[in-house]
């Protein structure tokens, strides 16, 4: 008696377990919620669960609530792996989103591929992600070459450049950002003077900029995040460096004005998303966003958002969660963002969507230039 | 030529007092109490954020304020020594290692959770305006910033070499038995080192606070410098640490300002790699044996 009752309950408690699994639909979320950019990891899982809350309160996908099931990464590609796995083995999700670091996303990417699993990552810049032949991988994320074309030709008439220095952080993103500008801006007849990098929680900048200031630049070309580049251009202005300031990074935020102060007043910056953008979408965005956190969104809170929305989406289309019939249905996209549409090509990276090119002014990313990004070829 | 080296050398040595003030809680707490203290940045990160609490959430002035996290900090230091370092103490090095090391972590999950991963700024006193020394430029708040170190450094060391405290302090870590025959109170000696070490963390946190930014997640790159600078001077010597800092900072400017700058962090650990070959117990220390 004793053991049918017993049974009843692990009966009973199976079927509560399954019909709880039914009410759901999970996506995986991996980025760095430790370590040195933690603060962007954070500003995308930020977005990601406005997306959600958005969706869901629309009724969810296919009926059901959308839950989000976030791992942290710490920016490590040994971490990520083992963070896509969790979610994969344990989580049983249908999709994964992620990655931060373009070194930590190229591990995930053969988790995903291992377990037939789609993954989308909105931030990782590195050219050759989407060369690698991964059909498993998708990218909603701009790329370091990408931009630079758009954007190198404006910024040498606008700036008047001649003679530049390149200051960026020493990780693939970095060195990826300062070779694809300066290749571009010395076919258009730029000279590069230096280029010198520096290791992510580098917070004196001294001897570098001593250097920077010798070589005496028209331009300085920064490829930098919030921390450290607020830090950099504070004692750019301290040390007497007169060159005008350009870069890529989360550099239109509310944030990195706040830390840098007047020494950001001027700086034009390269970026796919600002708040300042004027599209019906955006406002919308930003309206929740600001209700939610009480900050205003910056480049990765847009790309978490852009991330998830085109995630559900697809599930959606694929009319159930189902892994492979997601990554048919992603193939597909067209999707309508903040900052512009999202469609994939044959090597499935986004293009449609827009970029502009700030000048901040008294705190504010002020658009001065707009451009289509278009797929690489 | 010449300017850009004094340039050079300058930036080292502002940023050697700097290094110097932020391993001195570490060589102070290894060499009294022979504590290897994994948690030295956490605490160093612990004083930037309070600094930040003062002076912008709470509207303080910067000294109020310093004055204000350093009472707070030595408090956590004391009572830190007072109901968890004391049941490490006499075990061998070991479990004091993995405790400073669970303690570095449950410190900086706890500071993420309160304040979130948002770097943030600590108001200095003075401006961050250029001061020209000829051809070399240093900022106000710079030599501000060294001022209040000195000051730092040269207020531990009287504080040991001169008060009865301090005799006290160095009578108990070189025989605790004889100290407590002679009338000692040697559990609130050990926790006032432990406080002091804890103190000198946070003031060179918040004061480095007001010039870079402070940040819940800097801790473990803190303590990196801060081992290095003790190695080089000699685990446990105070001016050892001082020396070791400036050498540390001038190297690296060096490194950084004629060979290549994506390396500089490498600079420390080759030096230390060779200190150890050669001088295992530090460049500075005079005896060849621990105390």
């Amino acid at each position: 008696m004793k053991k049918t009752a017993m049974a009843a309950a692990l009966l009973a408690g199976f079927v509560s377990m399954a019909a709880q699994a039914a009410d759901t639909i999970k996506i995986g979320l991996i980025q760095p919620l430790t370590g040195s950019v933690a603060y962007n990891g954070e500003a995308d899982v930020n977005g990601s669960k406005i997306a959600v809350k958005e969706r869901n309160a629309k009724g969810g996908v296919l009926g059901k609530q959308i839950e989000l099931v976030i791992e942290d990464g710490e920016c490590q590609p040994a971490k990520t792996v083992s963070a896509a796995e969790k979610l994969i083995q344990k989580d049983k999700v249908p999709v994964l989103s992620g990655a931060f670091c373009s070194s930590a996303t190229i591990a995930a990417m053969s988790v995903a591929q291992k377990y037939k699993v789609p993954l989308l990552s909105g931030v990782s810049s590195k050219s050759d992600l989407t060369e690698r032949g991964n059909e498993w991988f998708f990218r909603s994320a701009e790329t370091d070459g990408l931009l630079a074309r758009a954007f190198a030709k404006i910024l040498v008439e606008q700036l008047d450049l001649k003679k530049i220095a390149y200051i960026g952080v020493n990780d693939d993103w970095g060195r990826g950002g300062i070779s694809e500008f300066s290749s571009q801006i010395e076919a258009l007849g730029g000279e590069s003077v230096q280029k010198l990098y520096f290791d992510h929680g580098t917070t004196d900048f001294y001897t570098m900029l001593t250097r920077v200031r010798a070589s005496k630049p028209d331009g300085v070309f920064v490829a930098a995040e919030t921390q450290d580049g607020s830090i950099l251009v504070k004692q750019m202005k301290e040390i007497g460096l007169q060159s005008k300031i350009f870069g890529v990074g989360s550099w239109a935020t509310a944030d990195f004005a706040n830390l840098a102060g007047e020494a950001a007043e001027g700086i034009h910056a390269a970026v796919p998303y600002a708040h300042t953008i004027d599209r019906p979408e955006n406002k919308r965005f930003v309206e929740e966003y600001k209700k939610a956190y009480g900050e205003l969104p910056g480049k990765y809170s847009a790309a978490g958002y852009n991330a998830l929305n085109i995630l559900m989406d697809a599930i959606e289309r694929a009319g159930e969660a189902d892994p492979d019939k997601i990554r048919k249905a992603l193939a597909e996209t067209d999707y309508h963002g903040p900052n512009g549409s999202f469609k994939f090509n044959a090597k499935r990276q986004a293009y449609g969507f827009d970029a502009v090119l700030v000048r901040l002014t008294k705190g504010q990313p002020e658009i001065v230039a707009k451009a289509t990004v278009t797929a690489d070829e | 030529m010449f300017d850009l080296f004094l340039q050079f050398v300058v930036n080292g040595l502002v940023n050697g007092t700097f290094y110097a003030l932020s391993a001195l809680g570490l060589t102070l707490i290894f060499g009294l109490m022979r504590l290897v203290n994994f948690a030295h940045g956490e605490f160093y990160m612990m004083g930037g954020i309070l600094g930040w609490v003062a002076t912008d959430r709470l509207s303080m002035d910067f000294f109020t304020g310093l004055v204000a996290v350093v009472a707070v900090m030595a408090l956590f230091g004391w009572l830190l020594d007072r109901y968890l370092i004391v049941r490490v103490r006499d075990k061998g090095p070991e479990p004091g290692i993995l405790l400073t090391i669970g303690l570095a972590i449950f410190l900086t999950n706890t500071a993420l959770m309160l304040v979130g991963t948002a770097p943030h700024k600590v108001a200095a006193p003075v401006s961050s305006g250029p001061i020209l020394l000829g051809p070399v430029i240093i900022t106000e708040v710079r030599v501000f910033a060294i001022a209040v170190s000195v000051a730092a450094i040269v207020g531990a060391r009287l504080l040991i070499q001169k008060t009865k405290l301090g005799r006290a302090m160095r009578a108990t870590f070189q025989d605790p038995t004889a100290a407590s025959l002679v009338g000692i109170n040697t559990a609130s000696i050990y926790a006032s080192t432990f406080a002091l070490g804890t103190a000198l963390a946070a003031t060179s946190g918040m004061l480095l606070g007001s010039i870079y930014v402070a940040q819940a997640s800097i801790g473990g790159l803190i303590s990196l410098k801060a081992f290095v600078v003790v190695i080089l001077g000699g685990m446990g010597n105070f001016a050892g640490a001082i020396l070791g800092g400036l050498i540390l900072g001038v190297a690296e400017s060096l490194w950084g300002g004629y060979v290549q700058t994506g390396t500089v962090d490498m600079v420390g650990f080759a030096l230390v790699i060779l200190i150890l070959f050669f001088r295992p117990y530090g460049l500075f220390s005079v005896r060849a044996e621990r105390a």
